[in-house]
């Protein structure tokens, strides 16, 4: 019984970790442009098919997907943040707007990796991260596991450090909290908005190479989930801080974990039953502080 | 004295509301010039108007004698303005993040100068600079969204409402300030409702309904029916 939570509890946490990095991405394109991105569990399996595509065309290590998620986010995030974002900006209702758009550019985008690589299930070579089984507290789990906690936490950490450390983060921030003063501050909102969009991006796809190993395989068919998982996630933990949402994460990655080894048919609901009683408890998330306006 | 900016005819509104009716005024180079006006006489809708934040439907504002009416909020406050809205500071961000942020187009050594030319002027605020903005007395915020507004070192400052929200002490305080600002030769457009800031301007205008109802010298307003009018409901004649 103790070796199974110890189980749980680790296995929970490298989880955790993991979704942390899956739904930060939507949490900083959600603060800076207060729109959800509905693509962004499509843009998560972009970044698996195109570990898997790396893997076995050119045989090369899925951790290449990484610097390539990075690279894809900026050829498509780009054009992209400019053809959608100021036109939606502009509109009467961006939010509706942005829901309808997004969730069309899903649709596209589950479409077009369907006719690339098919509708099947896809996986990576369980060794190509290393054969090994790390253990902690007696508990071995794969080192695909331990690689995409690590990279997570790099990753999440490198957001924070340039949010807090840097201009363009300040400007991030305050675009986060008030649009109208950023620009009467004199913050190329746009260029800063365009720049958190690539970032969000390439995270959501950084995510995405190490879903085979995380969840089994990797679909075209899988996004809703994943941006419903990220939404809860970023709820959980808290709007706008990256911070927050490794939090929220590991909440939801050691509860799943928990009740996966206890009461397995009831774990597809920890997401949304903590979705609901944060809202209702505390609605600016675990880690969120409430802001006194002037 | 040459004009720094110039409005010509201004025209401006949110949906079918149009606000501006044709606004007129000038602001000199080291002018202190006071815009007055009751709630809804406009006056904010102009300041954001002349830093980009509400399109112009008609007329031409003129910095330095070029025509920045097209241009975006960003590139008319690199070219040497600088605005401090009634909110002024971004309250989740620390204070030397909100001053870093007032001189967004500066280097960082630059800015990290001004800095400390800002903490030596607002000693309040050294203390506290790691501080989200969001703890600071209403006094004090005002305080750093005027520093943050001084930070570019532009030669426009456009301040709107600089004592909205603040106890007589504070005002006085945001007086004493402004007096310092306006001896470094900078020139300033304030917006205020509260009369008292009269003293501190060269000229003014008086706004009602969108347009520029009278305008003249300190003495002159201070003289005017229109203006007695307007803030106590009294003319001379009683």
């Amino acid at each position: 019984m103790t070796a199974l939570l110890e189980y749980a509890i680790v296995g929970g946490l490298l989880y955790g970790i993991f979704f942390g990095l899956v739904a930060v991405g939507l949490n900083l394109i959600f603060g800076v442009m207060r729109i959800i991105n509905l693509a962004h569990g499509e843009f998560v399996v972009l970044g698996g098919f195109g570990a898997y595509w790396l893997t076995s065309a050119f045989g090369l290590n899925p951790l290449w997907g990484v610097p390539l998620a990075a690279l894809g986010a900026v050829v498509i995030g780009f054009p992209l943040y400019y053809a959608i974002v100021p036109r939606l900006q502009r509109s009467r209702d961006p939010e509706m707007l942005s829901f309808i758009l997004f969730f069309g550019l899903a649709q596209v985008i589950e479409a077009l990796v369907t006719l690339g690589f098919g509708p099947d299930q896809r996986t990576l070579p369980s060794d190509a991260l290393g054969s090994g089984s790390p253990s902690v507290f007696g508990q071995a789990f794969p080192e695909s596991w331990w690689w995409a906690a690590g990279i997570s936490v790099v990753a999440i950490v490198g957001l924070w450090l340039y949010l807090t450390r840097t201009r363009l983060g300040f400007a991030t921030r305050a675009i986060m909290a008030n649009r109208d003063e950023a620009l009467a501050t004199g913050i190329s909102v746009d260029r800063v908005s365009s720049i958190a969009f690539i970032i969000g991006l390439a995270l959501a796809g950084a995510a995405g190479v190490f879903v085979p190993y995380l969840q089994g395989s990797v679909a075209p068919g899988i996004g809703n989930d994943l941006t419903t998982t990220s939404f809860a996630i970023l709820i959980i933990g808290s709007l706008g801080n990256p911070i927050g949402t490794l939090l929220g994460g590991l909440v939801f990655g050691v509860g799943s974990m928990l009740m996966q080894t206890f009461y397995a048919s009831w774990s597809n609901l920890v997401p949304y039953v903590l979705l609901v009683a944060i809202v209702l408890i505390r609605p600016q998330g675990l880690f969120g502080k409430s802001v006194r306006h002037a | 004295m040459s004009a720094l900016l110039e409005v010509d005819k201004v025209e401006a509104g949110y949906g079918d509301v149009q606000v501006l009716w044709g606004a007129d005024m000038t602001v000199a180079k080291g002018e202190t010039v006071l815009l007055m006006g009751v709630n809804g006489a406009g006056k904010t809708t102009l300041l954001r108007s002349l830093v980009g934040l509400q399109p112009c439907r008609g007329g031409a504002i003129c910095l330095n004698g070029k025509d920045i009416s097209a241009l975006k909020p960003d590139a008319r406050i690199r070219r040497g303005m600088a605005y401090m809205s009634e909110l002024g500071v971004f309250p989740t961000l620390s204070i030397a993040e909100n001053l870093r942020l007032g001189a967004y187009a500066l280097s960082g050594s630059q800015a990290s100068q001004r800095a400390d030319q800002m903490y030596q002027m607002f000693p309040d605020l050294a203390k506290k600079r790691r501080a989200a903005a969001a703890s600071l007395s209403g006094g004090q915020r005002k305080m750093l969204g005027l520093a943050k507004t001084l930070m570019s070192g532009a030669d426009l400052i456009l301040l709107d409402e600089p004592s909205s929200g603040l106890a007589p002490v504070f005002v006085s305080q945001v007086i004493e300030t402004l007096k310092e600002v306006i001896g470094t030769g900078t020139s300033l457009l304030i917006a205020e409702q509260n009369i008292a800031f009269l003293a501190l301007a060269d000229r003014g205008y008086l706004m009602d309904h969108g347009r520029m109802e009278v305008s003249g010298t300190r003495a002159e307003l201070e003289g005017s029916d229109a203006v007695r009018k307007a803030y106590f409901g009294v003319s001379a004649e009683g």
